[in-house]
């Protein structure tokens, strides 16, 4: 029964991954074209709305390109692992009082571990497809996302200090308003990593396409493209849902529906902070970015850590 | 036989066909899944025996830290001209020799606690004050020895000259 029950899970994780990811393209480039004075999507509908209708069949009937030179096997499933750990990673996030779909004890640490096989899955694309760009592609996602997840999991640890719990259910059980400006550094260090750890702009080395086409996914095109962008996606939605509910509260501020609802909304505004984030700042250098992760993002992180330990002694 | 049996077979198998395709496999991304299996394997078996805090630990080093530093590492070393590189070692022999005799030495050191298996479920809140009470130091020593690790591959790495 417990087996039946995880699998309606994982499929309900899957789809709406699947679905945020397919609004998700819609509502950035919205964002985009207010950002940058560019129309966006428009003409397929009211505010262009029918315009995800019809990309989702364009990627799935596109030809399944795999190059002659690839690993076949491993260029085919590759993309898979890069999007079923960030699935995986939905499951321990806490919607309701006392409710996650997986509520484990250790749910805090899983959700950090779970999107570290991920970066397996894009070191395995990059190997797959045999092409120099992408094998540079692969290498810059490894170092960066094993580098941020540091600061990530540290500006996370000041939570967990606060709330003496791995279990994100009694984490938000402990939840207090004050959290929010005693961690507002975690969060920010928190939200730039979480960036970094999706491969998004202005944190997009590994895919920078003036340098590297795509980087990892530069041979991949259709549906398997497709996986990909639902990866990112899916990461942007995740962290966000994550963010919103042990940093900044969650479903705590208000009780019943109307907290799942606020919830719900501070999410989709962290998510379109991201998308302001990556259409307002050029990309960076691979030097800078790493000597940011080690050198301004990890220090704060730890000095976030120390407050919140002080703190949680007066607690 | 109950489902938790049946799990932690199939967890027992997974390690156990990762660990044959890790050596006997020479093709690098194919090598890397097996390993891969395998430690997701331990991982599967340390959550079925009732200590996610180890299984969750487990994906985090030894997925997301060592098996993909591994990968990077052999990326890195790629020769180019469309060669791909293969892991072949002249040692094969020597290398069964040794791990037959690791295996035989972890039979002989744990047997005692495997002919009585008693189901230790521990808290993970009981393995944090453990590691920051009563066992404090033997844990800030293992860190004091992984830093002083660290720090002489950095040594030996350098070479003679900046030494």
């Amino acid at each position: 029964m417990t087996f039946v029950w995880g699998l309606l899970w994982g499929l309900a994780a899957v789809m709406l991954i699947a679905g945020g990811a397919v609004v998700g393209v819609w509502w950035e480039r919205k964002v985009a074209g207010r950002i940058q004075m560019r129309l966006g999507p428009q003409q397929i509908g009211p505010a262009g709305v029918l315009q995800m209708i019809a990309d989702v069949p364009k990627l799935l009937f596109k030809e399944d390109i795999v190059p002659t030179g690839a690993d076949k096997p491993v260029f085919r499933y590759a993309p898979l692992a890069v999007f079923a750990p960030v699935a995986m990673s939905v499951a321990v996030i806490p919607f309701w009082a006392g409710w996650a779909p997986l509520d484990s004890t250790v749910g805090m640490v899983f959700y950090l571990a779970i999107p570290s096989i991920g970066v397996l899955g894009i070191l395995l694309s990059a190997w797959g497809s045999h092409n120099t760009l992408a094998t540079i592609g692969g290498l810059r996602a490894a170092a960066q996302m094993i580098s941020y997840e540091v600061p990530r999991s540290l500006a996370v640890l000041s939570v967990i200090i606060l709330a003496g719990s791995l279990q994100p259910t009694k984490v938000m059980d402990a939840w207090q308003w004050w959290w929010v400006p005693l961690t507002f550094v975690g969060f920010l260090v928190y939200l730039i990593a979480s960036i970094a750890e999706m491969n998004r702009g202005p944190f997009d080395l590994p895919e920078a396409e003036s340098e590297l086409v795509a980087g990892y996914f530069s041979d991949y095109s259709g549906f398997r493209w497709a996986i990909f962008m639902m990866g990112e996606y899916g990461a942007m939605i995740s962290a966000a849902l994550f963010g919103a509910a042990v940093f900044l509260g969650g479903y705590r501020w208000l009780p019943g529906v109307p907290g799942l609802v606020l919830f719900l909304v501070i999410a989709m505004l962290i998510i379109t902070v991201v998308m302001w984030v990556k259409w307002t700042f050029p990309r960076l250098r691979q030097d800078h970015l790493m000597t940011f992760c080690w050198t301004v993002l990890t220090p704060l992180a730890i000095v976030q850590v120390v407050v919140a330990g002080v703190v949680a002694l007066w607690l | 036989m109950s489902a938790n049996d049946l799990a932690l077979g199939a967890a027992m198998a997974a390690m156990v066909a990762g660990a044959a395709g890790t050596v006997f496999v020479a093709d690098v991304p194919r090598l890397v899944i097996s390993l891969g299996v395998f430690l997701l394997g331990v991982a599967a078996a340390f959550l079925v025996m009732g200590s996610p805090l180890l299984a969750v630990s487990q994906v985090f080093v030894y997925v997301g830290g060592v098996l993909v530093l591994v990968l990077f590492a052999l990326m890195l070393s790629r020769r180019g001209g469309g060669e791909r590189p293969r892991v072949e070692s002249r040692h094969d022999i020597g290398a069964a020799v040794i791990a037959l005799g690791v295996f035989l030495l972890l039979t002989v050191v744990l047997w005692p606690s495997a002919i009585d298996p008693e189901p230790v479920v521990v808290a993970p809140e009981a393995i944090g004050a453990a590691l920051l009470g009563e066992s404090l130091v033997a844990f800030e020593l293992v860190g004091v020895l992984l830093l002083a690790a660290l720090l002489a591959v950095l040594v030996i790495v350098k070479g003679g000259a900046d030494r």
